[in-house]
């Protein structure tokens, strides 16, 4: 099996550069992930972040072949020859396929991630209905990847001003439960030209994340959200 | 309510002023499709009937509302440095003005 890897030591290299490599395929070898494991004994000097294996961590996620996608979840065996992988679009390179998500987490720290509410605790949980807990099925499942963000033209051209599919979902997530109550603020928040309407619904985000979700659906709903509050 | 034209605001007058758009070229077509004038004085006496001077003035009002904030958003994506982007905004904001001008001078001297 034939693979393209994007390597660059900014202690050593000048620039970035396409490094070959040639791999026998074993059996055991089900994902790309199981793949660049074993890649990594026969050159050391690989840096990749990889944590669950299993499409929960979220940290093995890198551009493969051109999308965005978890390394430990993609079948190895379906893909195109030679298998081009790249850090994650956009995102600062610390080396190799490892980015610098600073930005990233600023954006979806900017939308406040935790449910608010100024009514005193009661003694066990906020209870919720199955009804709206159903609500909070698609949204919740998140894992902070990066995969949309980092796919985004908007966020592209705009990392520091669009909050981005990932946080936008999870602006969503909290404006849509019913223990929150901060509703309102939530969607003052997002109503400026960049934080929420820089989104240009090209829907690259829910084309390529690995959990099935779709950020796209979560912002059009915000839209809608806002429309029926300022009537 | 803020009074500028951005975010929820802008995002609504451009779907607005798209389905309007979208009506009116429907009924415009049809208009031609249905019955086709047969001279240019037909045609002209239907387009500057009332009706359908108001409905062609809205039109381009419609469409340089919808060019404004589409192209404004653009140049906000891709023109980052202020003096150059205000520089950008000014030219299309003379360039819109001057068509909208220009439209409104062809309909309404027409008419009197």
């Amino acid at each position: 099996m034939k693979l393209s890897i994007f390597r660059f030591n900014p202690e050593q290299d000048e620039k970035p550069y396409m490094q070959d490599y040639e791999i026998e395929l074993e059996t055991t070898d089900q994902m790309l992930l199981d793949v660049i494991v074993r890649l990594k004994v026969q050159d050391d000097t690989l840096t990749f972040r990889r944590s669950c294996r299993e499409g929960v961590c979220g940290s093995d996620a890198m551009n493969i072949n051109g999308r965005n996608g978890l390394a430990c979840i993609t079948p190895v065996r379906a893909l195109k020859e030679p298998i081009k992988l790249r850090p994650l679009p956009s995102f600062p390179v610390i080396r190799d396929l490892v980015v610098d998500m600073t930005q990233f987490f600023k954006q979806y720290h900017s939308i406040n991630p935790y449910l608010i509410n100024n009514e005193p605790a009661p003694e066990r949980e906020r209870l919720q209905s199955p009804e709206d807990r159903e609500k909070l099925n698609g949204l919740y499942e998140c894992i902070l990847c990066g995969c949309c963000t980092s796919q985004c033209p908007s966020s592209w051209w705009n990392p520091d001003k669009f909050v981005g599919p990932a946080g936008l979902l999870q602006a969503y997530r909290f404006i849509i439960d019913s223990r929150d109550q901060a509703t309102q603020e939530r969607l003052d928040d997002l109503n400026d030209p960049y934080r929420l309407f820089r989104c240009r619904t090209i829907m690259n985000c829910t084309e390529v994340c690995p959990k099935g979700l779709a950020p796209s659906r979560a912002i059009e709903k915000i839209r809608l959200m806002m429309i029926k509050e300022s009537l | 309510m803020r009074r500028t034209v951005t975010g929820l605001r802008a995002w609504l007058l451009q779907r607005i002023s798209a389905i309007y758009m979208l009506l009116f070229i429907i009924f415009f077509l049809t208009h031609f499709l249905v019955e086709s004038p047969d001279s240019y004085q037909a045609w002209h006496g239907w387009m500057m009937s009332s009706g359908v001077s108001i409905a062609t003035l809205i039109f381009f009002a419609a469409l340089m509302l919808h060019v404004w904030v589409g192209v404004r958003d653009v140049l906000m994506d891709y023109i980052h440095p202020l003096a150059l982007r205000i520089f950008a905004l000014t030219l299309l904001g003379i360039g819109l003005v001057a068509i909208t001008a220009w439209v409104m001078r062809i309909l309404l001297m027409e008419h009197s």
